[in-house]
């Protein structure tokens, strides 16, 4: 498939790629690893006039450890984050959902930073224009409905990184850096919950840096898939326990991830927040497998990862 | 729109060339060095069939904007081949029969050759991960799995 026109240019530091993308009047987009990016540019899902390439700036391929802080630039690719020696150690619930995303190749262009970024993706979206023309545009296309369900108010695009799972169960953190100054915030902040924009990051910020509280950690991530590479999640589900203390999170399923706490990390409790996430998910028609299947999965899955988790590193 | 300078080494000889700030690898490689080994099936990143080495490691030249490699080495399929002797990768596809119409041959050695320099003797396990990179819709995937595994010991055995 042939790309649409668009100008490239290089930043060499943070500073420099916002210059770039101011001067460019706001049309323009951020690309790292870019196996997100250019297949939407290519259909026409994405028209900037401009692409501006991170991948030269040095300090975002760093992983330190800062403050009781695992610090990870934002691209460090998924193939090496995920051959860590700490990540393995102390994250293992991290380990996992990067063991799981898509596969070995695209793992080692895709980078962590541009993995939580990731757009929406919807049966009806991810299509050549020329397709979506003919079905007509919805909202996430800039129209005035929802292709999936029919006069629903909202758009249903689901969400599907799995790292992004395995980072909220860890109270990870991201630092930003825009326009208007550099911010830190909790990562369930970068979510704005509205498919048609799926986050909260104003035009022209990057995201630069993940933090992860560094505690030795036990964890699990479960995925729902058709094949067993390269394909998204149908639904995903981590957990990680430290402490005494655990954090569930269910996504794949709509714009935002849903999190839970396990307060309790005995037998019959487990099956609290796996009951709520099975309520509280709301798949539609918009994937490969059927929205019931999908909503019935949601809790066999929660109570697996969290037996998991707690079995494992007993 | 102005055209870009890059140069890069592609199969141990360097080029320089004005492309496109739009252009994939897989576009410069096909139409303006003639290399066409590198196949596109589904120009999305899904199928591998277009798979180059760039500096060692295994890359989708069909999301990779020409731009992007300036100044990197670049192996595609044509460059296994030495002095008119194929690579054991390839002798290997051959004599397992791994090759059925052949649209993802030349993406699976070379995701194969990246596994091989990074891992020398991998096990089935890891064979298995790395080969799931690549689609293949005639094989099955058993012969070519048994493919690697044979160029992988027979790369020891030399």
């Amino acid at each position: 498939m042939i790309l649409p026109k668009f100008d490239y240019k290089k930043a060499e530091d943070i500073a420099s790629a916002i210059a770039l993308y101011e001067s460019s009047k706001g049309q323009a987009r951020y690309l790292a690893g870019g196996t997100d990016l250019i297949p939407l540019v290519k259909l026409r899902l994405s028209t900037p006039v401009a692409i501006i390439d991170l991948k030269g700036i040095k300090q975002l391929k760093t992983i330190s450890r800062e403050g009781g802080h695992l610090l990870i630039g934002a691209n460090v690719t998924l193939f090496e984050l995920k051959n860590h020696a700490m990540v393995k150690e102390y994250f293992p619930a991290l380990h996992e959902s990067l063991d799981a995303t898509s596969c070995e190749t695209l793992q080692m262009r895709g980078t962590i930073g541009g993995n939580l970024l990731q757009n929406t993706r919807c049966l009806l979206y991810n299509k050549s224009l020329a397709w979506r023309k003919a079905r007509g545009f919805c909202y996430k296309m800039g129209g005035e409905t929802c292709n999936v369900v029919p006069k629903a108010k909202a758009c249903f695009s689901n969400y599907c990184s799995a790292n992004a799972l395995s980072l909220l169960s860890l109270s990870a953190g991201v630092k930003i850096a825009g326009p208007k100054g550099e911010r830190k915030i909790k990562l369930e902040k970068i979510f704005s919950g509205d498919g048609r924009n799926p986050f909260t990051l104003k035009p022209g910020e990057i995201l630069t840096e993940i933090h992860i509280p560094l505690k030795r950690s036990r964890g699990a991530y479960e995925k729902l898939r058709v094949r067993n590479s390269i394909d998204y999640p149908l639904l995903g589900v981590a957990v990680s326990v430290s402490n005494k203390k655990g954090r569930v999170c269910v996504g794949g399923i709509g714009p935002a991830p849903l999190i839970y706490d396990l307060k309790d990390l005995e037998g019959a409790y487990i099956k609290d927040p796996a009951q709520k996430a099975r309520q509280e998910a709301k798949p539609v028609s918009n994937t490969t497998l059927s929205p019931a299947y999908r909503k019935k999965m949601v809790d066999v899955l929660t109570q697996r990862a969290i037996k998991r988790a707690l079995k494992e590193g007993k | 729109m102005k055209t870009i300078k890059v140069s890069f080494s592609v199969n141990g000889e360097k080029a320089t060339l004005q492309v496109k700030p739009y252009e994939t690898l897989l576009e410069t490689l096909r139409e303006r060095l003639d290399l066409i080994g590198s196949k596109e099936a589904c120009g999305m990143g899904a199928c591998g069939a277009c798979t180059v080495n760039v500096d060692g490691v295994p890359l989708r030249s069909c999301l990779v904007l020409t731009p992007e490699v300036n100044g990197a080495a670049i192996t595609t399929i044509e460059g296994l081949a030495k002095d008119g002797k194929l690579h054991p990768l390839q002798e290997a596809f051959m004599e397992k029969g791994a090759v059925q119409c052949g649209f993802c041959t030349s993406g699976m050695i070379m995701t194969a050759k990246a596994l091989l320099d990074r891992n020398e003797k991998p096990t089935k396990k890891e064979v298995i991960k790395a080969m799931s990179s690549n689609i293949c819709r005639c094989t099955g995937y058993k012969k070519i799995i048994e493919a690697v595994e044979a160029a992988s010991s027979k790369r020891e055995a030399v």
